[in-house]
C-alpha cells in the first residue's frame, strides 16, 4: 500500500508541466549524448550542474536522470550503424548490431534496441520501486572476493565470444588484460607499462581501444578491395524498417535476461553497465538454440545487451538512493548534485525526501515512454544514413571516431592511440583474430586484478577467502564454461579415431 | 535587468580598482581557464565548478571563468598543461595534496608544483576515523590496542597507497607499534560499502560523506582529524585528545598558475580569492561540506606545499613507498 501511495505522490510530482518538460529535455539530451561517441553522461551532467542551481531540485534530478538513462537508448545507434560504440556499455551491441546493418536490417536492429531498452528500463524501474531497500542491504554482502569471481565468470565467456579458434581468442583476451594493467598501480603507486609517457599514467581509456579496434579497424579493412565499394542495402518502405513480429518473439527471452541481469549487476557498486551487457550477451548465447549464429547478426544479440545496459541504470540508482553509495561515475556526480542542492543522500534519504524519490521513480516510467516515442521515428531517419555511398560513409566513420575521442580529454596523444589501435584492429581482422575477447579482457582485467588483490589483503594471503559460498558458485560456473569446449573437442577426436578404426 | 547588472559590475570593478590601486592595476581581459586534474565530477572538478558559480553569483569577476578537464596521471597531465601556458595571466589550475603526493612517487610526472606559481590556498579538508556502529571499538585507543594485540587482523579500507588515509595509518602505526592491513579501493563508494558490509573494520572518511551514515545509525566516529573542531562533530575528540600526539599532513586545495606569472596578475588573483573566501556563498559551501576555510596568499601556499612535501617524503620512506624526488 505504501508503494501505491508513494507512486501516486510520485506521479503528482512528475506530471506537473514543469517536471514533464524537464523529463522530456533530459531524455532528448540523453539521446543526443548517447548517439555522439566520446561525450558520455558523466561529463554532460557535470557540465550542466551549474545550470541546475537555479532550478527546482526535483525537476533538475528528473532531467539529469533522464540524461543518464536516455544516453543508453542513443548509445546503440552508432554501434549498429557505424560499428562505433557510442557508450562503453554499447560495445557488445556492435557484434551483432553492425552485422545486421550490413545485411540491410539496420532498422530492425535500431528498433529492437529501442524496444529492449524500453522493456528493460521499465522492468528496472519496477524493481527499483519494489525491492530497493532490501536489495541494497544484500548488495553489501558482495565484496572483493565476490567481485573477483564475477569478473572471472565474465572472462570465461571468452569461450562464447571466440570464433573458430579458442587459442586466438585467448591470445586476444590476454592482450586486453595487458592493456588493462597499464597505468599507475593503486596498491603500490608504481607505474606499469607507461614507457615514460605522462599520458599513460592514467592507463588507456577503454573507449579509445574499442573505437580504434571496432570502427577504425573496420574502415581500413573495407578500404582494401579494389572494386568500388558497395552501398549497404536498405529496404524500401516504412514497414520493412521495423522489427517484425517474429523478431519480437525471438527476443522474448532476451528482454527478460537483459532486464534481470542488468538490474542486479547494476545494484552492485563496482561492477558497471559494460559488464552487465557482456554477461547478458553471454547468457543469451549460452541458452540459444543457434549459438553459432551469434556475431553474424542475430537480433537477440542486440536486444539482450541493450536491455541490460538500460536496466543497469535503474539498478545503479539503488545503492545511491538507499545507502548514499555511488557505484559508478555518473551516480557519483548525481550524489554530488544532491548534496549541492541541499539534500542528504544516505540511508534515510527516501524517508526524508519522499517527493524527490517517488517523483524520480514516476518520471522514469514517463521517461521510458518518452524515449520509446522519441527513438522509434529516429530509426527511419538513421537507417537512411546507410544509403550513403562508401566514399562518404567511411570518412564519416573516421571523423566521428576522432571527434568522439578528442571530446573526452582534448588530447592529441589519445588520437595517436586511436590510430595505433585502429592498426591493431586491422591486423587482427587480417590474421583472423576475434576482437571481442580483447575488449572483454580490457573491460574486466582492471577490476578483476584489483578485486583479487583486495581479497588477498583482507585474508592476509589466504586463498580460501575466494571459496566462500557466492564466489565458489560463480567460479564453478566459470570452470564449467571453460571445460565444455574441451569435452566437445575430446569427443569429436574420439569419434574420428573410432571412425578410422572402423 | 541587463543594464542594472552592467552598472553593478562596473561599480564593483570601480571599487576593486580603488581598493587595489596601490598594487593591482591588472585586470583579466578575456575568459579565464581553470585546469583541473580530474574528469568532470571528481573532487577538484566539483570544487572548481562551484567556485565559478560563486564568483559569478557574487559578481567578483569582470570576465567568464571556464573549467578545463585534463585528467590523467593523478595531476601529472594537468600540471604539464598549466606549465605549457608559461606567463599566461588567464590560466589557473585547482590543485590538491594529491599532486604533491603523486609527483613524489612518479618519475613520469615531469612538471611538479615547484615549477608552477602558487596563487592562493583555499581549503583544508578535515577527516574522520569511523567504524560501524556494531563494532566493539568505542575509541581510537581501543582500536589501536586491538591491532597491537593481533597484528594484521584488523583492516582499513582506503584509497591509493599514497593517499592521506594510508599516511594516517602509517603515522599511527609508527607511534604505537600496532599493525593493521590497508585495503585500497579506487572509489569512495566502494570504500564505504566495504566498511558497511563488514569486510573491513575502519576507514578514514570525509565528514560530509559520514554525516548521513551516522544519523542513520550505521557508523560511529572515533576521532576527527582537523585543526579546529568541526561544527558538525562537537563531541568527537581529535587525535591528540584521543591519546595520540601525532601530526597529520593537511589535505589542501588551492590555486596555482603557470610559470613566470606576471606579478600584478598574481596580486589581482590573491585579492580576488581573498574576497571570494569572505562571501556568504563560500561560507555556506564550506559549512555544507564540513571543510576548513584556510585562505593563504601565494607565498603562504608555496611554503605549505614544501612543508607537506617534506612530510610526505618522510612518511613514504618509512612506509617503504619508493620516492623519486
Amino acid at each position: 500500500m505504501d508503494i501505491l501511495n508513494g507512486l501516486m505522490q510520485g506521479f503528482s510530482v512528475a506530471l506537473t508541466p514543469m517536471n514533464l518538460a524537464m523529463c522530456f529535455l533530459g531524455c532528448l539530451l540523453g539521446t543526443i549524448v548517447g548517439v555522439l561517441p566520446g561525450l558520455g553522461p558523466p561529463a554532460t551532467i557535470a557540465m550542466l550542474l551549474p545550470l541546475t542551481f537555479k532550478m527546482d531540485p526535483t525537476g533538475a534530478m528528473i532531467m539529469l536522470a533522464g540524461i543518464y538513462y536516455g544516453a543508453k537508448y542513443g548509445g546503440s545507434t552508432t554501434s549498429i550503424l557505424l560499428n562505433v560504440p557510442g557508450e562503453s556499455s554499447s560495445v557488445v551491441t556492435c557484434l551483432d548490431g553492425y552485422q545486421m546493418a550490413r545485411q540491410g536490417r539496420a532498422g530492425a536492429a535500431l528498433g529492437i534496441s529501442a524496444i529492449a531498452s524500453f522493456v528493460a528500463g521499465t522492468i528496472g524501474t519496477v524493481l527499483l520501486m519494489l525491492v530497493a531497500p532490501p536489495l541494497a542491504k544484500l548488495s553489501l554482502a558482495f565484496s572483493s572476493p565476490e567481485y573477483f569471481a564475477l569478473m572471472v565468470l565474465g572472462l570465461a565467456m571468452v569461450v562464447l565470444l571466440a570464433g573458430d579458434s579458442l587459442t586466438k581468442a585467448l591470445l586476444a583476451m590476454t592482450f586486453g588484460l595487458w592493456i588493462a594493467g597499464m597505468g599507475t598501480d593503486l596498491f603500490t603507486a608504481t607505474s606499469r607499462f607507461t614507457f615514460g609517457q605522462t599520458e599513460l599514467l592514467g592507463g588507456i581509456d577503454f573507449v579509445i581501444v574499442a573505437i580504434g579496434i571496432f570502427a577504425v579497424g573496420e574502415v581500413m579493412a573495407n578500404m582494401e578491395p579494389e572494386k568500388p565499394l558497395d552501398m549497404l542495402p536498405v529496404p524500401k518502405g516504412l514497414k520493412n524498417l521495423f522489427p517484425t513480429l517474429q523478431d519480437l518473439k525471438d527476443c522474448r527471452f532476451a528482454f527478460m535476461n537483459g532486464s534481470i541481469i542488468g538490474f542486479f549487476i547494476g545494484v552492485l557498486p563496482g561492477a558497471g553497465a559494460t559488464i552487465s551487457s557482456f554477461l547478458s550477451y553471454g547468457l543469451e548465447k549460452a541458452v540459444s538454440k543457434h549459438p553459432e549464429k551469434f556475431g553474424t547478426g542475430v537480433i537477440e544479440g542486440v536486444a539482450a545487451p541493450e536491455g541490460a545496459n538500460n536496466a543497469d541504470t535503474a539498478g545503479a540508482l539503488v545503492p545511491l538512493l538507499t545507502l548514499g553509495i555511488p557505484g559508478s561515475g555518473t551516480t557519483a556526480i548525481l550524489l554530488a548534485a544532491l548534496v549541492l542542492w541541499g539534500f542528504k543522500p544516505g540511508p534515510m534519504f527516501i524517508e526524508d525526501s519522499p517527493a524527490m524519490f517517488w517523483g524520480l521513480v514516476a518520471s522514469m516510467y514517463i521517461g521510458n515512454v518518452v524515449l520509446l516515442i522519441l527513438n522509434l521515428p529516429l530509426v527511419t531517419v538513421f537507417a537512411q544514413l546507410l544509403r550513403m555511398p562508401g566514399y562518404v560513409m567511411y570518412p564519416l566513420i573516421l571523423g566521428v571516431s576522432m571527434v568522439g575521442i578528442y571530446t573526452i580529454n582534448s588530447s592529441v596523444f589519445q588520437l595517436c592511440l586511436l590510430a595505433v589501435f585502429g592498426l591493431v584492429g586491422y591486423a587482427m581482422r587480417k590474421l583472423d583474430f576475434p576482437t571481442a575477447p580483447l575488449v572483454l579482457g580490457l573491460v574486466l582485467g582492471d577490476s578483476m586484478e584489483k578485486a583479487l588483490r583486495q581479497s588477498l589483503m583482507m585474508s592476509q594471503g589466504d586463498l580460501s577467502i575466494l571459496f566462500r559460498p557466492i564466489p565458489a558458485v560463480l567460479l564453478s560456473i566459470a570452470a564449467f564454461l571453460l571445460i565444455v569446449p574441451l569435452i566437445k573437442k575430446f569427443n569429436s577426436v574420439r569419434a574420428q579415431v573410432i571412425d578410422k578404426e572402423a | 535587468m541587463k543594464l542594472s547588472k552592467t552598472i553593478c559590475s562596473l561599480a564593483i570593478a570601480a571599487m576593486a580598482g580603488f581598493a587595489g590601486l596601490a598594487h593591482a592595476q591588472w585586470k583579466p581581459s578575456k575568459p579565464i581557464e581553470v585546469i583541473v586534474h580530474t574528469a568532470p565530477g571528481g573532487g577538484n572538478d566539483v570544487l572548481a565548478r562551484a567556485m565559478v558559480q560563486m564568483l559569478e553569483k557574487e559578481n567578483l569577476l569582470p570576465v567568464r571563468m571556464q573549467v578545463l578537464n585534463r585528467p590523467g596521471g593523478n595531476g601529472a597531465v594537468a600540471a604539464a598543461a598549466i606549465a605549457e601556458k608559461k606567463g599566461d595571466p588567464h590560466t589557473l589550475g585547482v590543485v590538491s595534496s594529491a599532486w604533491i603526493a603523486n609527483a613524489l612517487v612518479t618519475r613520469e610526472a615531469k612538471v611538479t608544483l615547484h615549477d608552477l606559481t602558487p596563487v592562493a590556498g583555499l581549503l583544508q579538508e578535515p577527516a574522520l576515523i569511523a567504524v560501524r556502529t556494531d563494532s566493539p571499538f568505542k575509541t581510537l585507543k581501543e582500536f589501536v590496542d586491538a591491532a597491537k594485540a593481533k597484528p594484521g587482523t584488523l583492516k582499513q579500507s582506503g584509497g591509493s597507497v599514497t593517499s592521506r588515509d594510508n599516511i594516517i595509518r602509517q603515522t599511527l602505526q609508527q607511534s604505537t607499534g600496532a599493525r593493521w592491513a590497508f585495503v585500497s579501493f579506487p572509489g569512495g563508494g566502494e570504500r564505504l560499502a566495504a566498511l558497511l558490509g563488514g569486510h573491513v573494520d575502519m576507514m578514514v572518511i570525509e565528514p560530509q560523506e559520514a554525516g548521513e551514515q551516522i544519523r542513520a545509525g550505521k557508523l560511529r566516529v572515533l576521532t576527527q582529524i582537523s585543526d579546529k573542531p568541526l561544527s558538525g562533530f562537537p563531541n568527537v575528540p581529535n587525535l591528540k585528545q584521543s591519546g595520540f600526539d601525532v601530526g597529520s599532513s593537511p589535505q589542501i586545495r588551492g590555486l596555482m598558475a603557470p610559470p613566470d606569472f606576471p606579478k600584478d596578475a598574481l596580486a589581482y588573483y590573491e585579492d580576488l580569492f581573498l574576497k571570494l573566501s569572505k562571501t556568504a556563498s563560500w561560507k555556506k559551501y564550506v559549512d555544507d561540506y564540513q571543510l576548513e576555510d584556510s585562505y593563504m596568499n601565494g607565498a603562504g601556499l608555496g611554503k605549505t606545499i614544501t612543508a607537506i612535501e617534506n612530510d610526505l617524503r618522510n612518511q613514504y620512506q618509512q612506509a617503504g613507498v619508493k620516492t623519486v624526488r
